[in-house]
């Protein structure tokens, strides 16, 4: 099975006001997935798509090697979900949603479920509606997380949480993918973060996935251009050019896709000349991307 | 040891990763025989992906610089010293450049960059 | 997996079943109070029966409230998560539907038998006139009939899927046809009648919970 996940021409419609159409998503058996887009771009109802919590009206979803919402239990055996909103029994104390959630998973690991509780210094007394934000999420992590899943599918698990839990969080994530082979598909709207752990990159953008690779395909495809004395009209470009703008008098930045380094010579052919190439960071090359995807074409 | 890893710099993380020990390597920092953290140790507490800390490790036993054991995880191996003096001056090339490149940029001349060297250097050394 | 369904549906809903326990218990015995009174001319026949009836009014109450709260306890660890937890839970919906439902019926138990021992203790310390008789058990099979139907009514409502709650109205409604039909009909079927005398009124399920509710009658 090379898809953890597979979105085969996915079309799901709520209402009038949000719908995606033949949407096509593959997540690498193996890979750290970061699944980025602006809010409303459709993220959550994707996942929750993935999960069988919501039935789209046509394509496949594939899950694990096996159809979803048809196999859903048993896939849902071998996944952990941590959403964006807590979604627990809060007059349930810590130990007691523990010992809920070890009843319905066979693979529970219990030694490494008191490891957990342990290094995110959660008081197992306290009801789970009593908790802080950050201590809701650190025990959603760690229901997902000693569950032992094949897949791992988050959905913004640090958003609004304090730099120390989201600290604590990835960590707790990043401990389990090296113990063992596991598939991560995070979304999330704080793109450094990300950066750090993703080996592949989604980007969603109203309804669409506008792009899927490898994520150092993503950050070095993208570059930014310092360029002096370009004439305004340009024949062909070697690289695509994404967006072009003024610094003040003959200095523009470009930015530019597929670039290489040969093709410096471009612009001794056109009369300028190339200052520098700037690597764009994740953020930027998402940014960028966005900006060029909705802007009109023309 | 490791606070210098930057995802946002053009430089793979692997790569920085793998400079950085090469460096401890060379420094003496870290000597034969001792043992690298292991890749879950040290992807958990960079907070990166265990395959970036693997690659790392990888590049650094193609070089010769260390040795990974299965089960028992990974080991500097005895470089020569030369070979650790050799590594020490391409770090320092590579320092002089960023810094002549950096200069550049912000318009300092090499005279000025020289006499602030010279400066600095009398005010570290005690 | 009953278990810890089990235990988080007792800790939102032992406040209810503590009271409902003790109510049940004591609604039969304060109903026969004036006829074990010592010292006292024993009652005539008609005051007794009159005290019966007007303390049997409370039976249908009870047990609408138990079923009503108990069957809002049993989803309301859900709803608060907009039942995201359970649906993310490796097993068919069906089947947790299932458990909650058995869980609550478990939780039903205490005070539906708090009255079946009520009403036996009621009935054997009673005074009770010639002529009259006491029912303690079929009063008491009454009861668990009425909290079951009413729990199962409002375990669908509550449960927050229309289409759960309106097959089963739909089953409750058949029946009920089913009984007008056979009635109009004249017909003798096996099945009606057997419902009959296992829900003992007429016209259907949902009126067990009208007509006299009579621990000690003729």
């Amino acid at each position: 099975m090379s898809n953890a996940i597979e979105l085969q021409d996915l079309h799901y419609r709520a209402g009038k006001s949000f719908a995606f159409t033949n949407l096509n998503l593959h997540v690498p058996t193996g890979s750290i997935y970061g699944f980025l887009g602006p809010n409303g771009s459709g993220k959550t109802t994707t996942i929750r798509v993935v999960l069988g919590l919501l039935r789209p009206r046509a394509g496949r979803v594939t899950v694990l090697g096996r159809d979803m919402p048809a196999d859903a239990p048993s896939i849902l055996a071998r996944t952990g979900f941590v959403p964006e909103q807590p979604h627990l029994d809060p007059t349930l104390t810590v130990r007691e949603t523990l010992r809920f959630q070890a009843a319905f998973y066979p693979s529970w690991d219990r030694t490494w479920a008191e490891q957990l509780l342990r290094s995110f210094d959660l008081d197992e007394r306290l009801p789970f509606g009593r908790l802080s934000k950050g201590q809701k999420g650190k025990v959603m992590m760690l229901l997902a997380l000693a569950q032992r899943p094949e897949l791992l599918v988050l959905d913004e698990p640090t958003d609004g949480l304090d730099p120390v839990v989201r600290r604590d969080m990835l960590t707790a994530l990043v401990d389990y993918v090296s113990q063992r082979e596991a598939t991560v598909f995070i979304s999330s709207h704080l793109v450094h973060e990300l950066e750090r752990i993703c080996d592949w990159v989604g980007v969603m953008d109203n309804g669409q996935l506008i792009t899927e690779l490898p994520m150092d395909r993503f950050k070095s495809g993208i570059k930014r251009l310092q360029v002096v004395q370009a004439p305004p009209d340009l024949a062909g470009t070697p690289f695509t050019l994404l967006a072009r703008e003024s610094n003040g008098g003959a200095c523009e930045s470009w930015i530019v896709r597929g670039w290489e380094p040969e093709m410096t010579m471009y612009f001794d052919g056109i009369g300028a000349s190339l200052q520098t190439v700037i690597d764009l960071d994740l953020e930027e090359g998402f940014v960028e991307l966005l900006r060029t995807f909705r802007a009109p074409r023309g | 040891m490791f606070d210098q890893i930057d995802p946002r710099s053009p430089t793979p993380l692997y790569a920085q990763i793998a400079t950085r020990l090469r460096l401890a390597v060379a420094a003496a920092e870290l000597r034969p025989g001792d043992a690298l953290p292991s890749v879950r140790q040290l992807a958990a507490r960079l907070r990166v992906n265990p395959a970036t800390v693997v690659q790392a490790y990888r590049d650094l036993e193609t070089e010769g610089f260390v040795e990974m054991r299965q089960g028992a995880g990974t080991f500097v191996r005895d470089v020569q010293p030369d070979k650790r003096a050799s590594e020490r001056a391409r770090q320092a090339v590579a320092l002089v450049r960023r810094m002549l490149a950096d200069a550049g940029r912000l318009g300092v001349s090499v005279e000025e960059l020289h006499a602030a060297i010279t400066e600095e250097i009398e005010v570290r050394t005690p | 997996m009953f278990r810890v369904i089990l235990y988080s549906q007792w800790k939102w809903s032992r406040f209810i079943i503590g009271l409902g326990t003790v109510a049940g218990f004591g609604l039969p015995i304060l109903s026969v109070q004036s006829a074990t009174r010592t010292g006292d001319h024993p009652l005539q026949a008609g005051e007794l029966l009159q005290t019966i009836q007007s303390w049997g009014a409370l039976y249908p109450v009870l047990a609408a409230a138990l079923a009503v709260l108990v069957a809002i306890a049993t989803w309301a660890p859900d709803h608060r998560g907009r039942h995201v937890h359970a649906l993310t839970l490796p097993l068919p919906r069906w089947r947790y539907a299932l458990l909650r439902f058995g869980a609550g019926l478990a939780l039903l138990a205490p005070p539906v038998l708090a009255v079946l021992i009520g009403a036996g203790l009621a009935t054997a310390l009673a005074a009770i006139p010639a002529g009259l008789q006491g029912y303690p058990v079929a009063l008491a099979a009454r009861f668990a009939l009425a909290v079951g139907v009413g729990y199962a009514v409002f375990f669908a409502i509550s449960a927050g899927t229309t289409r759960t709650a309106s097959a089963i109205l739909l089953v409750i409604g058949a029946l009920i046809v089913i009984q007008v039909v056979a009635r109009v009909a004249a017909v003798d079927l096996d099945v009606v009648t057997r419902l009959q005398i296992l829900l003992v009124n007429w016209p259907g399920p949902l009126a067990i919970f009208t007509g006299r509710w009579m621990l000690i009658d003729v």
